[in-house]
């Protein structure tokens, strides 16, 4: 058994792609190394400038591989006396083999000469050494690069290629670089050769020049840092575990330095001064006792900083931003969000449906269409302010230097401009839930303007033909569907979708599709946000199918269901329920409507005890049902339709439903129907699974 | 160090490495990049390798004098080199190491940024070169230009002159640094930038600027019929700054905006192919007539 150990050093590779080129590498070459009968198991190591692997219990050398070779028929390769023909030595010299190695095998087209051939194990070195280049270099990256005369493509250019197994070089070219033992140390701080004899020596060696190759060591080590340097100032550093993540993947050498703020900048937004930080600087802020403190974390790739230069610098570059954004927060406080209104009549919100001021009157119209809708009528003037500065902040600087920020910041200007605290709260939260784990606007006009936003676009772009197909969704509109469902769900709010859909439509005028049609999508379109979400919950996949498959226009009455029928799922009677109602709907399929329609179940017509037991039961409990069904009261609904499994059972144990007589029929088929399409009003049944 | 010191130091290093000090192009352009010693250098197999300041307008970045650190007028120190030395992240570090900063004692990192051009119709990849958190630097392989996929790859290497003076001096306005000793750089400069941000904001006549950009276009055209590449460029750089002057007027409306970008790019593309065919026709002048690596007296072999 012998151990592998395979490092590339290029330019700095990009840390968000690191993650995925980790894996990558690792699958590929685990895959290869199972196929080529090398065994081992190997291990990913990376640094903002290197991608390794370190295999262990990697066979020295490829067990032989047997394989047979199928030649002609046996009838052209044995004469009749069995002795072989020129095509049977023919085969066997161009096979390798001598003639006495050949046998007749019987295959599925008949009788056959084959060759039974001993692939002899090679070397793994040799082995590995003509695999791996075509592995590495044609792994993918969203944006490839070419270097040198244009010909090398990978992430970035690769400068040296290391690569042993039990300490002796398996000689290959990457990209034209020649393999060897040799690496190289930190950039700055150990930029010297490195000869490497095996991988406890290459760790070792690395380590002490400055640079850890284990992703989780930098990670660990940064966290250390940050927490006993936030303590050192009595505060805590941000928890931001992505963050860390970035950090450890940005370096080979992992520290952190604690610098200052003028504490006067304490007085901007903490939004703005986080977002700074974080998003400009990469950098974490220090929170005391909840607040803000006037401290931030900087990742650097050094081992310290006795001078205080880094620390230095990054305050420099850190007040520099907040200057900026200072000078912002003041500038833009000259003109009130209500004066930048014309300005967004010179923004585009897309090319055919127009400015952001023609989306802001869309979004207005919508939003009273929606309160009445909703019984929120008494919010219109609310509404109509937050609609209509909704997007003013889009004509800020501070948003063209934040764009993260958009909405927060307008959030922030309205309630500085004196507007109303319901409708600045709405301009503040107008993109939340920006995912399926993100916070809700925090009242109900932020949620109606929230929802009017999303609606004006998602049926502008449907109603353009541009609805997101595969993983192309540049509008983000699945993300807007997302955030739809998620408020609807959240307010528990009875809104009826596809008719609110139809009103944001009719406000954008004639679109090239048609309209119905659209509009028809883009309820499948939010019934697959809602499904997803619906299981995320938790919530069984066949149970949100019973219910999804019925009518739902309103999709927090569609949860509603998914949980009522979840809950009568675990009793007893459930089962046979679901049963007998896969045999009503089969029955009911095999039985067209006739042309005079359905009429109601008549009693008097019934003729067998057990069909009168179930019409009995079922005409007694319809009322009920009904009232039940309309007060949403769905578990209730569901015990009164499963304390009807034994009528029905017995129903159809007992009733022949295709009787002789056509009247007969019609009214067994009448009473199933309408005992069906009571039950369809919750669920339907027969997509749950036993 | 001086906004002045900070320009010699970097054009004696770079002259060093073999680069030819070229001077800046006398027609507004918004980055260094639309320099015809990069823009068009980067085509074709010549080999190239040059150094130059280049003093940039970006109408839209005014903010009348009263930002530290915004700017219309601001200047580039720019480094190409076609192709792209192997050592050249070697060769940047020790440009810094020039300016006197010893990168041991700093926190020096490329972190990913990528660079495009629509209206070039260029792209490349490369970094943000960050000193101490600081970006100094921006840090470019080109992989493409006017459309065309480029071979050899040409590195480019942008320096932001003010921001970095302000660094190593720890101002905190970019009119406090010294430009020379004793001068500042708002003494040499403050005026101007109001006057250039009022102009762009409020003053620029946007019926005359349009007129020009139609014209500007047109003429670009007629060179390019002519088969001059470098007056139909200039042109199409006229263009661009023109449109920057009506954008910065608030008078290129959403819908205009791609169209006249399509247009300034189309006038690249086609000057980048006319580049190309007039380079081709005096058999690539400038490539070595042996096999031999292209003509250094650069010091970045020792």
């Amino acid at each position: 058994m012998a151990e592998f150990l395979f490092e590339i050093l290029a330019e700095e590779i990009p840390a968000g792609i690191l993650p995925a080129a980790r894996e990558d590498l690792l699958a590929r070459v685990s895959a290869a190394f199972a196929d080529a009968r090398l065994g081992g198991t190997l291990t990913v190591y990376s640094t903002s400038r290197r991608l390794a692997l370190v295999g262990e219990g990697v066979a020295d050398q490829q067990p032989d591989a047997e394989s047979e070779v199928t030649g002609p028929p046996a009838s052209v390769g044995y004469d009749t006396d069995g002795n072989p023909t020129k095509a049977a030595i023919g085969f066997a010299k161009a096979q390798g083999v001598t003639v006495e190695d050949l046998r007749v095998a019987t295959l599925p087209k008949g009788p056959y000469v084959v060759a039974r051939k001993v692939t002899p194990g090679r070397p793994a070195g040799e082995v590995i050494g003509e695999i791996l280049p075509a592995l590495v270099e044609k792994m993918t990256f969203p944006r490839m690069m070419r270097w040198g005369d244009g010909t090398p493509q990978w992430i970035r250019p690769v400068h040296s290629v290391l690569a042993l197994l039990d300490g002796l070089v398996i000689p290959m070219h990457l990209f034209g670089v020649e393999s060897g033992r040799t690496t190289f140390g930190h950039r700055t701080l150990a930029p010297g050769r490195i000869v490497t004899m095996g991988v406890a020596d290459w760790f070792q060696k690395l380590r002490a020049a400055h640079v850890e190759p284990d992703l989780a060591v930098r990670r660990a080590r940064f966290q250390e840092q940050a927490q006993s340097l936030a303590s050192e100032v009595g505060g805590e550093p941000a928890d931001d575990a992505a963050l860390l993540d970035t950090w450890a993947h940005l370096v080979e050498s992992p520290g952190v330095v604690r610098g200052s703020f003028d504490p006067d900048f304490l007085a901007l937004p903490e939004e703005i001064l986080v977002t700074s930080m974080r998003e400009h600087q990469k950098m974490l802020p220090v929170r005391s006792s909840g607040t803000l403190a006037a401290h931030f974390l900087a990742a650097c790739d050094q081992i310290a900083d006795p001078k205080g230069l880094i620390a230095r610098g990054n305050q420099w570059v850190t007040e520099a931003r907040f200057s900026d954004a200072r000078f912002f927060w003041d500038d833009d406080g000259r003109t009130r969000l209500e004066d930048r209104l014309p300005r967004l009549g010179k923004l585009q919100f897309q090319e055919t449906l127009g400015d952001y001021l023609r989306k802001t009157g869309r979004i207005q119209d919508l939003a009273e269409k929606l309160a009445a809708r909703l019984g929120l009528s008494h919010l219109d003037g609310v509404l109509v302010r937050a609609a209509r500065l909704m997007k003013a902040d889009l004509v800020t600087d501070m948003v063209r230097e934040f764009p993260d920020l958009q909405g927060v910041v307008g959030g922030l200007y309205a309630r500085r401009d004196g507007e109303e605290e319901e409708v600045w709260q709405a301009l503040y939260d107008q993109y939340r839930p920006a995912s399926a784990d993100d916070s809700m606007p925090r009242g109900d006009v932020g949620c109606v303007v929230a929802l009017a936003d999303r609606l004006d676009t998602l049926t502008g772009l449907f109603g353009l033909g541009l609805a997101p197909t595969g993983s192309k969704d540049p509008y983000a509109l699945r993300r807007a569907a997302l955030g739809v469902v998620r408020i609807l769900l959240d307010r528990k709010w009875r809104l009826d979708l596809p008719a609110a859909s139809a009103d944001a439509a009719a406000l954008h005028g004639a679109l090239p599709r048609q309209r119905d049609e659209m509009l028809k999508e883009l309820s499948a379109f939010f019934l697959e946000r809602l499904r997803f979400l619906l299981e995320k919950k938790g919530h069984a996949s066949d149970v949100v199918e019973a219910v999804l498959t019925t009518d739902c226009p309103d999709l927090a009455d569609a949860e509603e269901r998914v949980e009522a029928v979840e809950a009568m799922r675990k009793e007893q009677d459930f089962l046979p329920l679901a049963a007998a109602f896969k045999r009503m709907q089969n029955i009911l399929a095999q039985s067209p409507v006739a042309p005079g329609g359905i009429g109601e179940p008549d009693p008097a017509k019934m003729t067998d005890d057990a069909e009168k037991a179930l019409a009995g039961d079922y005409l007694q409990a319809k009322g009920m049902l009904d009232d039940l069904v309309a007060k949403r009261r769905y578990k209730d609904a569901l015990s009164i339709m499963a304390s009807m499994g034994p009528a029905l059972d017995r129903f159809f144990t007992e009733v022949h439903v295709m009787a002789e007589d056509p009247e007969v029929k019609a009214n067994r088929i009448a009473l199933l129907r309408s005992m069906r399409d009571q039950f369809v009003r919750v669920a339907r049944f027969s997509e749950i699974r036993g | 160090m001086d906004l002045q010191t900070l320009i010699l130091k970097l054009s004696a290093y770079w002259v060093s490495k073999g680069c030819l000090l070229e001077q800046p192009w006398d027609v507004e352009v918004g980055a260094g990049t639309m320099h015809p010693a990069t823009f068009l250098r980067v085509l074709g197999p010549e080999p190239w390798r040059a150094a130059y300041v280049q003093p940039s307008r970006r109408p839209a970045d005014g903010r009348y004098g009263q930002n530290p650190f915004r700017l219309v007028k601001h200047q580039q120190f720019q480094v190409v080199m076609k192709p792209a030395p192997d050592d050249i992240q070697d060769l940047y570090v020790e440009s810094l190491v020039a300016l006197g900063i010893d990168p041991k004692e700093h926190d020096l990192r490329f972190e990913e940024d990528n660079w495009e051009s629509p209206t070039l119709g260029a792209w490349g990849v490369g970094w943000q070169v960050l000193l101490d958190g600081m970006e100094i630097t921006q840090f470019t392989y080109f992989q493409q230009a006017g459309g065309i996929d480029l071979a050899p790859i040409t590195v480019e290497i942008t320096y932001g002159l003010e921001r970095l003076t302000m660094f190593l001096a720890k101002q905190r306005s970019v009119y406090d640094v010294e430009w020379a000793p004793g001068v500042t750089y708002g003494e040499a400069r403050k005026q101007d930038e109001y006057e250039v941000s009022k102009y762009g904001f409020e003053v620029a006549d946007a019926s005359l600027w349009q007129t020009l950009f139609d014209r500007f276009e047109a003429e670009s055209g007629r060179c390019l019929d002519a088969g001059l590449v470098l007056p139909a460029y200039d042109f199409a750089l006229k263009c661009s700054h023109a449109f920057n002057i009506l954008d910065a007027r608030g008078a290129v409306s959403a819908t205009d905006r791609v169209g006249v970008i399509r247009r300034v790019r189309e006038l690249a593309v086609r000057c980048a192919k006319a580049y190309v065919a007039s380079r081709e026709a005096q058999g690539f002048p400038m490539l070595p007539k042996t096999a031999a690596p292209p003509p250094e007296n650069g010091a970045e072999n020792g």
